[in-house]
């Protein structure tokens, strides 16, 4: 145990600047955008609505209140989909870790330290643990906590200025239990994400176990020359390869299993079942959905599939002669 | 268990070369070793099998385990310095004494920092921002500090200058060196540790050419300075190398008792270096 919390310690110290400070920075300049456009915004008016009808101009009025008045509508709008202003933090996410997974690796056995960190009493499989650990959950949760105070504080930000100009949103946004619910129901959906996670951390971990060099040009391209091959042969023999799933299941898997909320798609999940009484995304519903792709068997398929590919990158660290 | 290091019939195939042909040794218990050989003989390759870091065929045991399948258990008493490890960029100097303490039950955290007070590094620099000559201080800091039973040296004070080798040859035998650890050394500077050596082994062609203890080689190598006058009779006794100082031949004699010798000229020990090159000739023809 005590090994493994150095170890973690040892992948944060060596990542720092693209798990931390990469999204913190991202979510410090998305802020500031925000507040001067908002403060800009409403300074000029330009929420009110100007509309030409047959040529004569009409100043539509709808302000906040008036939105307020339809009753706490707009409250439990902001109040469940506040955190989607966080979304580009978690495309940031996806693009971090699947570097860190291909330089994992690989780092190590170009700049020759591999041989430093194999003359500690630190085995193959604990390192290799390590490194799934911070791709998996460590990123996930720095990231989720950078997007929670960066979401809750756009929202308190935007309330306070439409405070100024006559509009009190606070109260009714911090009487919503949703409000409160997002970011717990972001953090239980973790364990969903790992389990999608995992087959494309296994596939990366083993390229880059693996490779020699050029990790990228293998991770990707070996699974587009899959394709390609295999509709050679489908065209040639005409054997009715079903490439779709193929392409489907098991490369898009492999390759885009770190976007948050992959599963989604994968699961082909009905985007009405997560659409609230207001027309918007309710984020309980798509907690619930998300939580329901476990009950399909592919998602544990790949997950074991995953873990063996992490078992073989171990094996590959443990006996691979790096000269 | 008396030897730290042990072989039979150990061999190592890359395709079709031989790193290692076929090779048996021991090591026993506190002895400092040093392995030489040309570039290419197979001393690393030996030094990776034992350190579990590669497969081989034969026996092997390093400290009663075998490296291939007990490596993790093995890890906790050997530590090393391979040739061409070296510390990652992006690690600091306080951070790489905070892991090593974290993971490594042996590793003695105010000797580690006692070794780098003597040097220019400090807690904050990053490996990046160091000379090649610093890495190495800070390497050979972190590895002496560890109260390992079997340390391995491959080519450990490559780039550091005369000044800090020395420095570190003496705290090695004066600081970390005692009759419960065994050191095996492999160098091309020769001169610089065949003082500290109690144990030497030549290793040419993947195969073991000399092997014994430096009383022994003292014993059995002698070198003479002999006289113009009696290089007839010191031919006779088939030198094993011969060259020429200031007009004079010096030759290297193996097996031939000191007595006999004396008569041809003045004796002495040969240095490793010598021994070496007498014993390596034609390793590259």
């Amino acid at each position: 145990m005590k090994t493994m919390k150095w170890l973690l310690r040892r992948e944060f110290w060596e990542h720092k600047g693209a798990m931390l400070w990469a999204p913190a920075v991202a979510a410090v300049a998305m802020l500031v955008l925000m507040f001067l456009s908002l403060a800009f915004a409403l300074s000029k008016g330009l929420f009110d609505g100007h509309l030409i009808v047959n040529g004569k101009e009409k100043v539509m009025h709808f302000s906040v209140a008036d939105l307020l008045s339809q009753g706490g509508g707009v409250a439990e709008m902001v109040a469940n989909g506040y955190m989607a202003a966080s979304a580009p933090l978690f495309i940031m996410l996806a693009a971090v870790v699947f570097f860190y997974c291909l330089g994992a690796l690989h780092d190590e056995r170009r700049d020759r330290s591999i041989l430093f960190w194999k003359s500690l009493p630190v085995s193959d499989n604990e390192t290799v643990l390590s490194k799934v650990i911070t791709a998996a959950i460590v990123a996930p949760l720095i990231t989720i906590a950078i997007a929670v105070f960066m979401s809750v504080l756009m929202v308190l930000l935007a309330a306070l200025l439409c405070a100024f100009h006559g509009v009190n949103m606070i109260g009714p946004l911090l009487s919503q239990p949703a409000f409160y619910l997002t970011p717990l129901q972001i953090i239980g959906l973790l364990p969903v994400y790992v389990l999608w996670a995992l087959p494309t951390i296994g596939w990366l971990l083993l390229v880059s176990s693996w490779a020699k060099s050029k990790v990228f040009l293998w991770a990707v391209g070996a699974p587009i020359l899959a394709i390609v091959m295999l509709k050679w042969v489908d065209y040639l023999l005409g054997v009715g390869l079903d490439l779709q799933w193929f392409t489907q299941n098991v490369i898009a898997r492999g390759l885009f299993g770190l976007v948050p909320g992959v599963w989604l798609p994968m699961e082909q999940v009905n985007p009405h079942a997560m659409v609230g009484a207001q027309r918007t995304v309710a984020m309980s519903a798509v907690f619930t959905q998300s939580w329901m792709t476990l009950a399909a068997p592919s998602v544990w398929v790949g997950a074991v599939i995953g873990g063996a590919m992490i078992y073989g990158a171990a094996r590959l660290r443990r006996w691979k002669d790096e000269g | 268990m008396s030897a730290v290091i042990s072989a039979r019939g150990l061999s190592k195939h890359y395709g079709k070369s031989v790193a290692v042909d076929n090779v048996s040794f021991d090591i026993p218990a506190g002895k400092i070793v040093g392995l030489i050989g040309p570039n290419g003989s197979g001393k690393t390759t030996t030094l990776k099998a034992a350190l579990g870091l590669i497969p081989f065929e034969g026996e092997l045991t390093v400290l009663g385990m075998d490296p291939r399948t007990q490596r993790d258990a093995l890890m906790q008493d050997v530590c090393f310095i391979a040739d061409v490890a070296i510390l990652p960029r992006w690690l600091r100097v306080a951070d790489a004494i905070d892991f090593v303490a974290g993971v490594h039950p042996r590793f003695d955290r105010v000797k580690a920092e006692r070794y780098l007070a003597a040097t220019k590094l400090q807690p904050s620099m990053k490996v990046k921002a160091m000379s090649k000559g610093m890495v190495v201080q800070l390497h050979l800091a972190l590895v002496m500090a560890i109260d390992a039973k079997l340390l391995v040296l491959d080519e450990p004070t490559l780039g550091l200058d005369i000044l800090y080798r020395k420095q570190f040859y003496q705290n090695l035998l004066e600081d970390y060196f005692d009759e419960q650890k065994t050191i095996v050394i492999t160098t091309h500077q020769v001169e610089e540790v065949e003082h500290i050596l109690t144990d030497l082994m030549f290793i040419r062609e993947g195969k073991i050419v000399l092997s014994a203890s430096m009383d022994e080689v003292g014993e059995r190598y002698t070198e003479v300075m002999v006289g113009a006058d009696h290089l007839a009779a010191a031919n006779a006794l088939k030198p094993i190398d011969q060259r020429t100082v200031f007009g004079k031949s010096v030759m290297l004699f193996d097996g031939v008792p000191r007595i006999q010798l004396a008569t041809l000229g003045e004796i002495r020990n040969p240095s490793v270096a010598d021994l070496f090159v007498a014993t390596m000739k034609g390793s590259y023809a």
